[in-house]
């Protein structure tokens, strides 16, 4: 059995070439699919880390007019019998630049056990609350801050800075998240310099009742974990690396299809000697294991590689996205590992159950014609016909199934959707370009050589199919993800355009608000004066608008964001708006009155809004009704928000004070404001924000998110390449066996590569031209139900007639290349080493 | 007195357990740390004279300090009810001595004391309990806990015993207003009461150098035996009018217990005729290893005297089950010298204080052990079981 386990494997010795296009496949399909894995299993780590940390899972407090809440505040509640926990939030810079989140606690009221657990034994708690006080950090931080796990504890570090500042000596615990550092209050405070001020105050859930005078209550209950807002995009990720391992083990079903063909006379001969026939299956089955094992290791190796390269950009995005903290380092727990072993695996199985079930079946006879299984590739292409129509056919189904959900719902039908979309187009490649080349051979039927070559591609049609069904989808997905992106990075930039209209930004403190409004007012530099305001509300009844049915009322319990804007002359004309009730003006015009209220676009979808409905909010006063005027575009928010007129917000909300937009006269000079507001109020910098650096930051967060999406699908593209390459290079050998001949007849080998590159540069060609549409299908499911599921918002479709060159000159320049190498060979072989070939 | 009790909860939290790896100390000095060593900190000794009304505010200067009342009371029904509230602080660091003249602002939550406080309401076999923490500095009296004299008043949050006394130069440490309120899952319970002294502050041992053990530890301690009180009580969200005795421990130390005490056993009884009663035995650190014991015999005009260890037998009786531990609840306590041989008796043994360093706490009953007689009632603290 050893021994015709050898002759088996010896196989690969005599074609090293199939043996590392099998191992390159196994190797990217598993590199790609390992590597996303262990993005997600690191972030979801982390989410697992923040969710168990004690600021979340608490009630909130913050005062109702913006102002910081102070020691006093704290102390007053306490006194009042209320069970209130002061919380410090602020950030430090690490020496490496690295932004530490510092949170001080105050242990001996933060509700809940935690709060010894947080400090560790109670023993700690004495040093956590004396000088010099204790950092208590997870060891993943410790990088940021140039300390090594060895030396970490009792380390004191130093920051960034001018200020000569050290850390308290540093405790590990790795159940804290990423990035944040827990100390005492008094320790934070004296690191953050914020005297007497806290960031909120926080109570045990539902330990309040209702907030007290002049504060706000945010319930735990109704803040979003980071785990929950970031599934989609995680959802996002796999599918891309579900998408790159379909695609490799493509290759690896070629190269094994290749490798059995090329073993049949193998493979009778060993029956012959009397190997069993399913002793035969067994040990092909066992080949495919340890192949299996290689690849998949080398492939989760690699993996963690790329993922430890793309890491830092998926930490940016969800922190700059979702605001969740991410490790920029990798966290891996032991069942990543087995996972991605099982599921390389699983996939080659499955890759090689056809070569299984065919080396079983076929008849020791049977198995003495070479190119036995190859007779069958016409009742194989029926059956992919057939499969095709198949899953086309469950992908209408899916679709229309859709189309009956509201919108917003269904990102698993909705990926499943794409992949039926992909997989029946794949599917129906082949017969189609059978059909074509059978249409084609008429028409050319009395130019012998072009009969003759494609007659030939025909011959060559089973052997390149996979490679060629790889190569579309990878096309189609590469079109696809890159339209979505860049119509989404128009319609963004378009959108902040159209948001930011002010020149400059100010985020006045709270207590001069009021005399800068006034200040600002009169100034010759202004234009228009834009004032904001925020808070938050509770969603607890829609009356829906219907006019050929009774209206309806819903009720709910909804936590949404308000937000004030000021309708006037700058913002009115550019503040886009998807739909409204009777035209922009109307809208406007009852907007202004503060008889209507405006909904983003992410509320409207999620609960079934239009303009016309009536939303009934919770509000300081009591209940507050508005009827929805219009819907608005609001990118890159996660939540549901209600838009409202300034001085509405501030009188039926309570909003405190915002942000004031400055829109500069017409020869208004900006560096002569900004003087005037540091010289008169003493503000600047961070305070006043010029538009330019707005967009700046908030264009550096888009491209950051779609940095990982790209990345991806380029890798794809170059893994279908890779397989036409491999299954090229496979039979070049046997390819110019077949070429001989015709050289013998007389055909000038110039004209046989020219041949070669056409055929295969041709059928690239079919393969591009179908990935067009199929890519622009691609777009639009992304755009139309993916978007929509995990992002709230829907995007118009864009054609970029660029992508669409360079999806086509990637295909034919991919084929080309992969033809070039073999033509190569038969420029340089001898015609009489051909004819050898052919001879033996 | 039996103060001592509930501090340690304070010191085990803190201090006690106090075994890392990096400091794998020594054992536990005492029961819950009130043995170890007093350091910096300054040391009770016979020759302070205590001044009042300064020294019913805090002592920084001393590792330990609690302020600590027990009321015997009946409601409007006519139904026993106990009820407990207590203060203690622990010193973090030895305060600093500012420079003369000078009291410089400390820094924002910069903390040199930490604070405990209990609460307890009990009434038939009902037995609520709270706790709460809190820090602060020795610098600034407005923290979320504090003691200061003048006038009187010892809180934390919204816990407090505060004088309600309003005429200038009055003593205004002899009427104090208590109130605690907890909210819990069965409707609240608390108090709002109004304690009047009916007598004099009482010192104990040495003119209020109480001696803790044979080798001489021990803390300032007196006594305010003889308080009436009248006010509501809450339990299980139901408000009823009260009215009955209280008994306040002062007592603060920086090193109360000697190396080997382990738990105690503290009484402190209201007699029918009007004497007071307060015996403690410390179990460990007497002569030879024995127990230590020490009391003092109040007459109803005030005057104390001092019970040697000898002068004090108490032995336990039987024992009963409370929160799965054996408790002893029956006891035999004769004073020959005052003429007393008393059975005391807690009518309900669950009177555990499940609090973050556990101990018994109820009310007893003394009855003669000869004729069964009913003497009096009071409390009983019990730690180390």
């Amino acid at each position: 059995m050893l021994t015709a386990f050898a002759t088996l494997l010896s196989h690969y010795k005599r074609h090293p070439g199939q043996l590392a296009m099998l191992l390159l496949g196994l190797w990217v399909a598993s590199a790609l699919w390992s590597g996303v894995q262990a993005i997600n299993a690191s972030a979801r780590d982390s989410y697992a880390r923040a969710e168990a940390l004690f600021t979340t899972g608490l009630d909130r407090l913050e005062r109702r007019d913006g102002e910081p809440l102070t020691r006093e505040d704290y102390l007053r509640l306490r006194r009042a019998g209320l069970p209130v926990s002061p919380l410090l939030e602020g950030t430090i810079e690490a020496p490496d630049g690295t932004r530490l989140t510092v949170i001080g606690i105050e242990p001996f009221t933060l509700p809940g056990d935690n709060a010894f657990a947080s400090a560790g034994s109670t023993s700690e708690l004495t040093a956590f609350l004396t000088p010099p006080w204790q950092t208590r950090l997870a060891p993943d931080t410790l990088s940021a801050l140039g300390v090594s796990h060895r030396e970490a504890p009792g380390a004191e570090p130093r920051l960034a800075g001018l200020v000569e500042a050290r850390l308290p000596p540093l405790t590990l615990d790795p159940a804290l998240p990423p990035d944040t550092l827990v100390m005492d209050i008094a320790a934070a405070a004296a690191l953050l310099d914020s005297g007497e001020r806290i960031a909120r105050l926080v109570t045990s859930p539902n330990a309040l009742a209702q907030a007290p005078e002049g504060m706000v209550l945010t319930r735990a209950a109704t803040l979003v974990s980071p785990g929950q807002l970031t599934e989609s995009f995680h959802l996002n990720l796999s599918a891309m690396a579900l998408l790159a391992l379909v695609v490799g083990l493509f290759i690896v079903q070629a190269a094994l299809g290749l490798a059995l063909e090329q073993r049949l006379g193998l493979l009778r001969t060993l029956r012959a000697l009397g190997v069993s026939g399913r002793g035969l299956v067994g040990l092909l089955a066992l080949e495919l294991v340890l192949l299996g094992v290689v690849g998949a290791l080398a492939g989760i190796v690699s993996g963690v590689w790329l993922a430890r390269m793309l890491q830092p950009d998926v930490a940016a995005t969800l922190g700059s996205l979702y605001g969740a903290d991410v490790a920029v380092t990798l966290n891996l727990p032991w069942h990543y590992w087995l996972g991605g072993l099982a599921v390389t695996l699983g996939g080659l199985l499955l890759a090689g159950s056809g070569v299984l079930w065919r080396a079983a079946h076929l008849s020791v006879l049977g198995l003495g014609q070479a190119q036995a299984w190859r007779a069958g590739f016409h009742r194989q292409l029926k059956l992919m016909g057939v499969a095709g129509g198949a899953v086309a056919l469950g992908g209408l189904a899916l679709w229309l199934w859709l189309s009956y959900q509201p919108p917003g719902e269904g990102l698993l039908a909705g990926f499943g959707l794409i992949g039926a979309l992909l997989l029946a187009s794949a599917l129906l490649l082949p017969p189609l370009i059978a059909l074509l080349l059978a249409g084609l051979g008429r028409l050319v039927a009395h130019r012998p050589l072009a009969q003759w070559a494609l007659a030939d591609l025909q011959l060559q049609l089973p052997r390149l199919a996979l490679a060629m069904m790889a190569l579309l989808i990878a096309l189609s997905a590469n079109l696809g993800v890159s339209s979505m992106v860049g119509g989404f990075r128009l319609t963004f930039l378009d959108w902040l355009d159209q948001r930011l209209v002010a020149d400059f930004y100010l985020r006045p403190p709270a207590e001069q608000h009021d005399d800068i409004h006034a200040w600002l007012a009169e100034s010759t530099e202004v234009d228009e004066l834009l004032p904001t305001r925020r808070s938050e509300a509770t969603l607890v009844a829609i009356q829906y608008y219907a006019e050929e049915r009774d209206e309806q009322t819903r009720e709910l319990a909804l936590p949404v964001g308000v937000y004030g804007i000021t309708p006037g002359a700058t913002l009115m004309p550019s503040w886009p708006l998807l739909a409204t009730q009777a035209g922009r003006d109307d809208a406007w015009q009852a907007f202004a009155a503060g008889e209507a209220a405006f909904v983003n676009e992410q509320l409207a979808l999620a609960e079934g809004l239009a303009p016309g409905d009536r939303l009934t909010l919770t509000a300081p006063g009591g209940e507050e009704t508005l009827t929805v005027a219009a819907v608005y575009p609001d990118y890159g928010n996660t939540q549901g928000e209600v838009l409202l007129a300034t001085p509405q917000l501030a009188s039926r909300f309570a909003a405190p004070p915002g942000s004031i937009g400055i829109v500069l006269a017409p020869n208004g000079d900006g560096t002569a404001l900004r003087e005037g507001l540091r010289q008169r109020f003493a503000i600047g910098g961070d305070e006043l924000v010029d538009q330019r650096e707005v967009k700046r930051i908030a264009t550096g967060i888009f491209e950051r998110t779609f940095t990982i999406t790209r990345a991806l699908s380029a890798l794809t593209l170059a893994v279908a390449a890779l397989a036409l390459l491999a299954s090229l290079l496979a039979q070049a050998r046997e390819r110019r066996r077949q070429l001989a001949p015709l050289w013998a007849l007389g055909v000038p080998r110039a004209r046989l590569m020219t041949i070669q590159l056409a055929q295969l540069g041709g059928s690239a060609f079919v393969v591009g031209a179908l990935a067009l549409p199929l890519g622009t299908l691609l777009a639009l499911g992304l755009v139309a139900v993916i978007n929509v599921a995990a992002f709230g918002w829907r995007l118009p479709l864009f054609i970029f007639p660029a992508e669409m060159a360079l999806t086509l000159a990637t295909a034919v320049g991919v084929a080309l290349a992969a033809a070039a190498l073999p033509a190569a060979k038969l420029w340089r072989t001898p015609p009489r080493a051909l004819l050898a070939e052919e001879a033996t | 007195m039996k103060r001592v009790a509930a501090l340690l909860s304070l010191l085990v939290v803190f201090w006690l357990s106090g075994c890392t790896e990096e400091s794998p100390p020594t054992e536990t000095a005492g029961f819950a740390g009130l043995g170890e060593e007093a350091g910096d900190f300054a040391q009770a000794h016979e020759e302070i004279t205590l001044r009042f009304p300064e020294d019913h505010a805090a002592h920084p200067d001393y590792r330990i300090e609690w302020w600590y009342l027990t009321a015997n009371l009946e409601d409007e029904r006519g139904e026993p009810l106990g009820l407990q509230w207590t203060l203690f602080r622990q010193a973090l660091s030895v305060p600093e001595e500012p420079p003369p003249g000078e009291r410089p602002k400390p820094a924002p939550w910069a903390a040199d004391q930490l604070w405990m406080a209990h609460m307890a309401v009990s009434q038939g076999d009902s037995h609520r309990v709270a706790e709460r923490f809190a820090r602060s500095h020795s610098q600034d009296e407005s923290g979320q806990a504090g003691a200061v004299a003048e006038p009187f008043r010892a809180w934390i949050d919204h816990w407090q015993l505060a004088s309600r006394v309003e005429e200038p130069d009055a003593d205004t440490f002899a009427e104090l207003n208590l109130s605690a309120h907890q909210s819990d899952d069965q409707g609240g319970f608390g108090y709002d009461l109004a304690l009047t002294a009916e007598g004099p502050l009482v010192l104990h041992g040495a003119a209020g150098f109480s001696q803790k053990s044979a080798d001489g530890q021990g803390s300032m301690y007196y006594s305010q035996p003889f308080w009436r009180v009248e006010g509501e009580v809450t339990l299980d969200g139901i408000t009823r009018k009260v009215s009955g005795r209280g008994w306040l421990d002062r007592e603060w130390s920086s090193q109360l217990l000697g190396p080997e005490q382990r738990g105690w056993d503290w009484f402190s009884l209201h007699l029918e005729s009007g004497h007071k009663l307060m015996a403690f035995q410390l179990r460990g650190g007497g002569e030879g290893g024995g127990d230590y014991r020490s009391g003092t015999w109040i007459t109803p005009e005030g005057e104390p005297t001092a019970l040697a260890p000898d002068e004090i037998d108490m032995a336990p009786l039987a024992t009963q089950e409370a929160a799965g531990r054996e408790v002893p609840t029956r006891w035999r306590l004769t004073i020959p010298r005052a003429g007393l041989d008393l059975i005391v008796e807690a009518p309900h043994a669950e009177r555990w204080m499940d609090t973050s360093v556990p101990y018994w706490e109820g009310e007893v009953i003394a009855s003669d052990a000869e004729t069964g007689e009913r003497l009096g009632e009071g409390y009983l603290e019990m730690t180390g079981y």
